[in-house]
């Protein structure tokens, strides 16, 4: 027998399917959703039936977009010679907000990693190599996270672009501003010391 | 640095204790299998974050409860720390008053020792409980190198995954450009393990005990297993060469053959490796003597006293042992130990503090014995021998 009438169970199984929630967190929201007027719910239901249907990945730079191109790829106010690479979608959004970028990026949706089965064919990289021959492009700069996945993915496409001709740089990683050196773990610290620079 | 109290809830067959030791000597007496060692864990627990017995977090939480949590306030150089463990089936959350830490801003807080024959696998084991032992010493002087180690285990993980669909994939030599950039990070963070290593069995080494149990007849020496192939002062280079050479090899076994996962740390008496040729009377006492050296080279790196647990101490050491041990330790660590004899712990009165462990539970204050009592106490022992004389 369930524990619940059948609808309210069915609701509890989509949710626990999704990232990050277990039984209770699935049946704490699932009961809210129960006490929601019926027009907060509706409009629950179609934000989630929306994403799906108007969202897609851009066919240039496979950021997620409700036009395509997207609205990066299509303006006339970026720099079109620089092409920032980053992992995820949501990458793009933390770059932006520095204000300090004004280049195009390219989505990888992911990073090498073996466990997780990820190999180079399950990234965006072919479709970064044919915006490459254009000849447009000048420099790639690659913004993988600072993990071990993050470099492998970089390290491997540094390999594979380099010998295009296309000048190819990382981020820099180092010391968290407003922290102290002192709390520096030491592949940081070397980092942060070997890419010292001029005062 | 001392343990000023500690605070025992749901961890193996201790339901609820408090004690506040001494900050030279601790005896944990009574009955085995009533929670002594579970005692000398918990403290383990409390400075490393890990056991000393079993690497699985379950089995430290008491049957039918939900997690379990080791509390402690730790005195240092005057200034009081208080750090909690809580552990869960699955996860381990660690603090420093009441805030929440990562592992390498966790460890440093509380340096803690231990020797118990359960340790013997450093002795006569697999060299991966050496290169452990060794792991752990260079945690005690810094805690960032669990950050380093955390790394290499991970890139060895993507690294050995990867080799391991290229063996079984029809044409290996489709992943080696992918295989390539695993080991460019390979070589990084073994480079620094290798080279911790290296300067902490030189310290080790100059710090073995002089004079005790035949300490001076032991030797230790890291045997990189890159050694025989080159110059392993340019560890970067012969690393990435022994990768370049060894690669078709490993596409065909389908694991990582080369890096400091596979070094050995030598352990030899009289010139004669340990682990096949020592007797056990020689290998227990190179196991307390590497347990202690590891303890001076904390004293002498920070200046200060660490933590020491000596389990089980009575099954380990004869009486003049124990004697020679405490004298070393005095001043070196605070010490916990456990035995089943409640007379070897009488015997350090009044230095030490005494708790008698029974069914999980701590009794702390134990009425002073009387002098009669220890008097008579050999006397029973060696009736026997009198009837049967």
């Amino acid at each position: 027998m369930l524990d619940y009438a059948e609808a309210i169970h069915r609701l509890i199984e989509e949710l626990r399917r999704l990232p990050g929630i277990g039984q209770k967190s699935a049946q704490r929201i699932a009961f809210h959703i129960l006490r929601m007027n019926a027009e907060d719910v509706r409009r629950l239901a179609r934000a989630i039936e929306e994403v799906k249907e108007k969202i897609i990945l851009c066919s240039i730079c496979q950021n997620v977009t409700d036009v395509d191109p997207c609205r990066f790829c299509s303006s006339d106010a970026r720099d079109r010679s620089m092409i920032c690479v980053v992992e995820e979608p949501y990458n793009v959004a933390a770059i932006e907000r520095t204000r300090e970028y004004r280049g195009l990026y390219h989505v990888l949706h992911g990073a090498l990693s073996p466990i997780r089965g990820i190999g180079p064919d399950d990234l965006k990289i072919r479709s970064l190599l044919e915006r490459l021959r254009s000849g447009e492009v000048r420099e790639i700069i690659l913004a993988m996270n600072p993990n071990t996945e993050g470099e492998a993915t970089a390290n491997y496409l540094a390999r594979l672009l380099k010998p295009l001709g296309v000048r190819v740089t990382r981020i820099a990683t180092g010391l968290p501003v407003g922290s102290d050196l002192e709390f520096a773990d030491e592949v940081t610290m070397y980092r942060a010391l070997v890419n010292r620079r001029e005062m | 640095m001392h343990v000023i109290r500690l605070e025992v809830v749901g961890f193996r067959n201790i339901t609820e204790e408090q004690l506040e030791p001494s900050p030279g000597l601790n005896f944990f007496y009574g009955e085995n299998a009533q929670g002594k060692t579970s005692l000398l864990e918990a403290l383990y627990v409390l400075g490393r974050a890990r056991s000393f017995r079993t690497p699985r977090l379950l089995e430290l939480i008491q049957h039918g409860q939900p997690q379990a949590l080791v509390r402690g306030i730790v005195e240092r150089r005057g200034a009081r720390a208080e750090l909690a463990i809580q552990l869960s089936p699955r996860t381990r959350a660690l603090f420093v008053n009441g805030k929440r830490r990562t592992l390498s801003d966790y460890l440093g807080h509380l340096a803690v020792f231990v020797c118990s024959l359960e340790r013997m696998d450093i002795i006569r084991g697999e060299p991966e409980h050496r290169r452990h032992f060794l792991d752990e010493g260079i945690l005690s002087l810094d805690p960032k190198y669990a950050h380093t180690l955390e790394q290499y285990q991970r890139i060895l993980k993507q690294k050995n995954r990867l080799l391991k669909l290229a063996a079984e994939s029809g044409d290996p030599r489709r992943f080696i450009e992918e295989i390539e950039v695993w080991n460019e990070q390979l070589i990084r963070y073994g480079a620094l393990i290798h080279r911790a290593r290296i300067r902490y069995v030189e310290l080790l080494q100059r710090h073995l005990p002089a004079d005790l149990f035949g300490s001076e007849r032991i030797a230790i020496r890291y045997v990189s297993s890159l050694a025989a192939h080159g110059d392993v002062s340019e560890y970067e280079t012969l690393l990435a060469e022994r990768l370049r050479v060894r690669l078709t090899a490993e596409l065909t076994i389908g694991h990582a053959l080369v890096g400091p996962h596979r070094d050995e740390l030598a352990i030899t008496f009289d010139g004669r490796e340990l682990r096949h040729y020592g007797s056990l009377g020689q290998q227990r006492s190179a196991l307390i003597v590497l347990d202690l050296a590891q303890v001076s080279v904390y004293n002498s790196a920070f200046e200060e006293e660490a933590v020491f647990l000596l389990d089980d101490v009575d099954a380990e050491l004869d009486r003049r042992r124990i004697a020679r041990v405490l004298e070393y330790l005095h001043g070196r660590a605070q010490c916990f130990l456990t035995t089943s004899k409640p007379e070897i712990a009488e015997m350090s009165r009044p230095q030490a503090m005494l708790f008698r462990v029974e069914a999980g539970r701590v009794v702390p204050t134990p009425p002073p014995a009387r002098e009669d009592e220890m008097n008579r106490l050999p006397e029973q022992a060696t009736s026997p021998r009198e009837i049967s004389s």
